[in-house]
């Protein structure tokens, strides 16, 4: 699984961190400054609740 | 050429959302509209469009470029459809890139980190408000709990005096909770004239002399390189206030009600707390705070199958777009571990509220110590007084309660 965050649709809701602490990365004020990439297995579940949370519908997930 | 067009056109609707007179009244209008016209032109009020499904209000939102929040009378809200004079609120009511440097400031000021460093004077300000009353065995939840909390946490931090915050809380309450004409509306309306002055004073203040508070950190900030004027600050201090007291108020208001209505989400709730993070998010969805807010077409555009004329007023529906069945399976029931939960509270786009972290910290604390201090506690419903006024900011004016008699945590202040 890879995530791509669109960081220009990112408002700062910060939702994102609280369904995927250990996947999503927020600057100091709280917009998504997450790195592209591969998403560790056992981290799936977080990603996609993440993902699924953010009211801009900010980011990607490609299977 | 807009009455041409409302004439002819089958999507003109009789829709005045200043006449609902109650919480139940304005859902079911919404309702109502929303599964009929969810892109519709009502003549009411001066004409304006309005816009209630989610999909529509969330990209409206996002567009700031279209729907434009900026004033085309400096003397008049954008904000509320009805010409409201009332002082500026920035950044709000500025589009890009006017509204970059000052939204900075909030996004710094109310940022998660920083509603961290205020969760200590949450807890205090929370658990000192119960101790006032916890004793007694009653209370009256709107006015003890919901409107202190939010105002003692935003007024300390932004370093107004302590003695001032129950008027300029009142202020903002006031507008909201009483009929307009009332001699206690007339009272508000003149508190909010003293706010906008005690406000001026203080940011002028600051300018000279800072000190360790937020009203400082506004108006020392710089805005692209040139300091803060006066009147910016001032706009922006009305809007950290204005934003801050009446808001969270509605919110938790609402949830002391509907708990007291719903035994079993408040029994769920109180015996399992890591529901509260989604909860939140249901109380939200049901019962935002803000309803509905104004925007000003900024240029010729299509939009929902409509034609959109510069200068043409619109109004955006966060509640409907909240309980818009096609955006929520179960839209008009209160799930409380509901999941996905996007919904419109506050806001999508470049304006989504800046204090959202801030309202949900608090409101997380008012219910874990509520849920834990006063649990049993029953509502009189024949008390209970909503706002006569569910356009703008909807809420409740008085949630009169009982409850078994609880210890302190501090002993009273002398």
């Amino acid at each position: 699984m890879r995530i791509r965050v669109d960081v220009a649709a990112c408002t700062g809701h910060a939702i994102c961190r609280r369904e995927g602490p250990e996947v999503f990365v927020l600057d100091e004020l709280g917009f998504n400054v997450t790195e592209p990439g591969e998403v560790p297995p056992e981290k799936e579940g977080q990603a996609r609740r993440g993902a699924a949370a953010c009211p801009e519908q900010a980011i990607t997930i490609e299977e | 050429m807009r009455m041409e067009r409302a004439r002819n056109d089958p999507l003109v609707v009789a829709f005045d959302h200043y006449s609902h007179r109650s919480l139940q009244e304005s859902d079911r209008a919404w309702d109502a509209l929303r599964r009929t016209c969810p892109v519709a032109w009502t003549e009411s009020n001066g004409g304006h469009w309005v816009l209630s499904d989610y999909a529509s209000v969330a990209a409206a939102f996002r567009d700031w470029e279209t729907f434009s929040s900026a004033r085309t009378d400096p003397e008049v809200s954008s904000l509320t459809i009805a010409p409201n004079k009332l002082p500026p609120l920035y950044p709000e009511e500025l589009d890009p890139p006017q509204w970059h440097p000052l939204r900075r400031i909030l996004s710094e000021l109310l940022s998660p980190g920083a509603v961290e460093r205020l969760q200590p004077r949450i807890e205090h300000w929370v658990s000192h408000y119960i101790d006032e009353f916890i004793e007694s065995g009653h209370c009256e939840m709107a006015h003890d709990i919901a409107c202190t909390v939010p105002a003692a946490v935003i007024l300390e931090h932004l370093g107004f005096p302590e003695h001032e915050w129950p008027r300029i809380s009142g202020a903002f309450h006031g507008i909201g909770a009483f009929p307009r004409v009332s001699p206690e509306f007339a009272r508000a309306v003149a508190d909010m004239g003293w706010v906008a002055s005690r406000v001026s004073e203080e940011v002028a203040l600051r300018r000279g002399s800072p000190r360790d508070d937020a009203l400082s950190f506004i108006a020392r900030h710089d805005v692209d390189g040139r300091p803060m004027a006066q009147e910016e600050a001032e706009a922006v201090v009305m809007l950290v206030i204005g934003g801050g007291v009446d808001t969270t108020t509605a919110l938790t208001s609402a949830a002391f009600v509907h708990l007291a209505r719903h035994p079993d989400d408040r029994e769920r709730l109180r015996r399992d707390r890591g529901l509260l993070p989604a909860a939140t998010e249901e109380f939200l969805r049901v019962y935002p705070p803000a309803r509905s807010h104004a925007r000003t077409v900024a240029k010729d555009c299509e939009f929902g199958g409509q034609h959109l004329a510069r200068g043409d007023r619109v109004l955006l529906s966060e509640v409907s777009a909240c309980h818009d069945e096609r955006a929520f399976p179960a839209a008009g029931g209160f799930v409380i571990d509901r999941f996905p939960n996007r919904h419109l509270a506050f806001g999508v786009g470049i304006h989504r509220c800046p204090g959202s972290h801030l309202a949900r910290a608090q409101f997380v604390e008012i219910m874990n110590q509520v849920l834990d201090r006063l649990p049993d506690y029953s509502v009189d419903d024949e008390g209970i007084i909503e706002y006569p006024n569910w356009a703008s900011i909807g809420g409740w004016a008085a949630i009169p309660a009982r409850f078994t008699p609880g210890a302190r945590r501090s002993p009273p202040e002398p």
